[in-house]
């Protein structure tokens, strides 16, 4: 996966390790080889993808994928979206909210504040699986700026 | 219910006395008219007696004068006094039979006087006969005999003797009727103030019951007004304990979805190792590739440990979620039980706890009270409440900064009371001034153990006590933890039982 002959480096923001693990291993499976960078807390991860100042500059050279939960413990992963989709030079950022909650309204709130994809980590596992292996077709067709 | 029960009851108790005494007054009245009525009828009776002795007395002399006369100067026309008491003494004597005849006490009188009258009256009918006929020395020979003054003294002694009975019987009649209307008198007396005091108490009765009616209707119309309010704050707090419900079900079934996709996960890595490690072991006679052997020694050195490991933490993870829930439900229906407390003193119990850990930094703790600091509500519940805002306080303090503690207790409207407790910590993003107070969620910096109970859990606690709990906050300079509570909460548990 790349974008102008750049290496895509994917954002994972996950607090649980365990989900984390799974997620990377599936994205493995899918044939995606790509750097992943994984955050447990929504500020740290912010520090990385806006910048220690949270402009926004420091992603003019290089090229991002955001996976996103939505329930982290030190802030909420609406207000990370809304950062990072609020931001001119990191709206273009695709954010991927893959998280527990199948609740209409948060959908639908992601999706309002600009999410390009919104999954739910379901339960049984192969559905979890296939919704990741999914997820890399999806990395190999989308059009990272 | 009770007052009116009681009114009916004085009231009855009064309207029964007045109309026994109203009754009890009439009919001594009653009796004394007819005594007094009896009274003059005797007295009547007894003048009727007087009368007829006088009456009789007086013919008997009248006799005696005109015998005395016509015998003295032989004039027939002296002679008529006499005729006319022989005359009348027929009806006198059956006047004086009349009235003393139903009399027993005067029988002896009639049956003494009846022989002395005629005895006398024979005298004098024969003297004056004698006269009559010329014989003047017999008829002077029979006066000087006294029988006939003899026989009239007689007359005289008996019919005075029966007067003087007669008058002491009046004499003792008026003294009785004079008692009797002095009786009348006192009883109308006595009679006009009991039924004043009757009308009186009953008046009395009567107003307080109707100032007590309009006092309740007062009330109703009050609270009739303020059921309007009441309906829509509870409709809100409803509403917001509903939303809360939602959120809380949301958040409950979020955190233990999460161990449990791992635990499913890592179940499904578990397969795909084994499946590596049964290629290997299960390879019977062939002998197993160099692919093969790489795969089930990094299927056993790696990824069975990993996955064991996931599960296991996301087993113990779900059971501390659970148990973390279970505290607060528990915490929830433990039944409070309101006593009076020196909220002041509490607080300085619980501040002490943390004192220690004040002092390390250079910090202090100030406490400030209004006028009220007594407060009725559940020490447990209260020593919970501020045992996990002061901890956290101590636990959220800004790095290098000495910890300031001020708490702030002033009355907050009619019957409740506000505490504000404001630290000089590293506070709350706005974004997050409402998440801090939901389950399993936390804020700001992860540098500090915890499991994101300890303010959702001081918000349950202090809305079972009819209260609420909010922060104000500016990040990086610190936090106001406010609180609001009822001064009285039994008055709570009334209100909800309404």
């Amino acid at each position: 996966m790349k974008a102008s002959g750049q290496e895509v480096i994917i954002v994972m923001i996950e607090d649980d390790e365990g989900h984390a693990r799974l997620i990377e291993k599936n994205i493995r499976r899918a044939g995606v080889h790509n750097e992943i960078v994984p955050f447990t807390l929504g500020g740290k991860a912010l520090d990385y993808v806006l910048g220690e100042n949270r402009d926004g500059l420091v992603n003019r050279d290089r090229y991002l994928l955001v996976l996103l939960d939505l329930n982290l413990p030190d802030m909420s992963g609406i207000d990370i979206l809304q950062q990072i989709k609020g931001n001119e030079h990191s709206h273009a950022i695709p954010v991927v909210v893959l998280t527990t909650t199948d609740d209409e309204r948060e959908i639908q709130k992601c999706y309002d504040l600009g999410a390009n994809v919104y999954i739910t980590k379901p339960v049984d596992y192969e559905g979890f699986a296939t919704a990741i292996r999914n997820l890399g077709l999806f990395f190999s067709v989308i059009q990272v700026p | 219910m009770t007052s009116t029960a009681a009114f009916l009851r004085s009231s009855l108790l009064m309207l029964g006395l007045g109309i026994l005494l109203l009754v009890g007054i009439v009919g001594y009245s009653l009796w004394l008219v007819q005594a007094n009525r009896e009274y003059s009828d005797e007295t009547a009776s007894l003048r009727l007696v007087r009368a007829s002795i006088v009456g009789i007395l007086t013919t008997v002399q009248d006799a005696e004068t005109g015998e005395r006369g016509y015998l003295l100067s032989r004039d027939a026309s002296y002679l008529e006094p006499y005729s006319e008491a022989i005359d009348e003494l027929p009806a006198r004597w059956k006047a004086l039979q009349d009235n003393l005849g139903s009399r027993p006490d005067y029988a002896i009188t009639l049956d003494e006087l009846k022989p002395a009258i005629d005895g006398k009256m024979a005298e004098l009918s024969k003297s004056i006969e004698l006269t009559r006929q010329g014989k003047y020395d017999e008829a002077l020979a029979l006066l000087s005999t006294d029988a006939g003054l003899r026989l009239m003294d007689r007359i005289r002694e008996i019919l005075n003797a029966s007067l003087e009975r007669t008058d002491n019987q009046l004499l003792g009649l008026v003294s009785k009727q004079l008692s009797a209307a002095d009786s009348l008198q006192w009883v109308t007396i006595g009679g006009a103030i009991a039924i004043l005091l009757v009308v009186g108490g009953a008046i009395l009765v009567i107003f307080q019951h109707v100032r007590d009616l309009s006092r309740a209707r007062e009330e109703v119309m009050a609270l009739n007004i303020g059921l309007e309010e009441r309906v829509n704050e509870r409709t809100e707090d409803l509403i917001r304990a509903n939303q809360e419900i939602q959120r809380f079900a949301y958040i409950v079934t979020h955190d233990l979805r999460a161990p449990l996709v791992n635990i499913m996960g890592f179940l499904s890595e578990l397969d795909t190792s084994i499946k590596a490690v049964s290629a290997y072991v299960m390879a019977d006679e062939r002998t197993p590739g160099e692919d093969e052997i790489r795969e089930a020694r990094l299927a056993v050195s790696e990824d069975l440990p990993e996955a064991m490991g996931f599960i296991r933490s996301s087993t113990k993870k779900m059971d501390a979620l659970i148990n973390a829930i279970l505290k607060i439900s528990r915490d929830g229906r433990r039944k409070l039980q309101p006593e009076r407390i020196d909220l002041k003193a509490l607080i300085e119990a619980n501040t002490s706890t943390v004192r220690h850990q004040l002092a390390e930094t250079g910090g202090e703790a100030n406490i400030t009270a209004g006028y009220i600091t007594s407060i009725i509500s559940d020490r447990f519940s209260l020593e919970q409440i501020f045992g996990n805002l002061f901890d956290n306080a101590v636990k959220y303090k800004m790095p290098g900064r000495p910890l300031k503690l001020d708490i702030d207790i002033r009355p907050d409207g009619p019957r409740r009371i506000r505490i504000d407790v404001r630290d000089n910590g590293r506070g709350i993003g706005q974004q997050d001034v409402e998440r801090v107070f939901e389950l399993f969620r936390r804020a700001g910096e992860q540098d500090q153990q915890g499991e994101g109970i300890g303010l959702a859990h001081v918000r349950s606690l202090i809305r079972n006590l009819g209260g609420d709990v909010t922060v104000e906050s500016d990040l990086g300079k610190g936090s106001t933890f406010i609180l609001s509570l009822p001064t009285d909460l039994t008055k709570v548990f009334r209100s909800m039982d309404q």
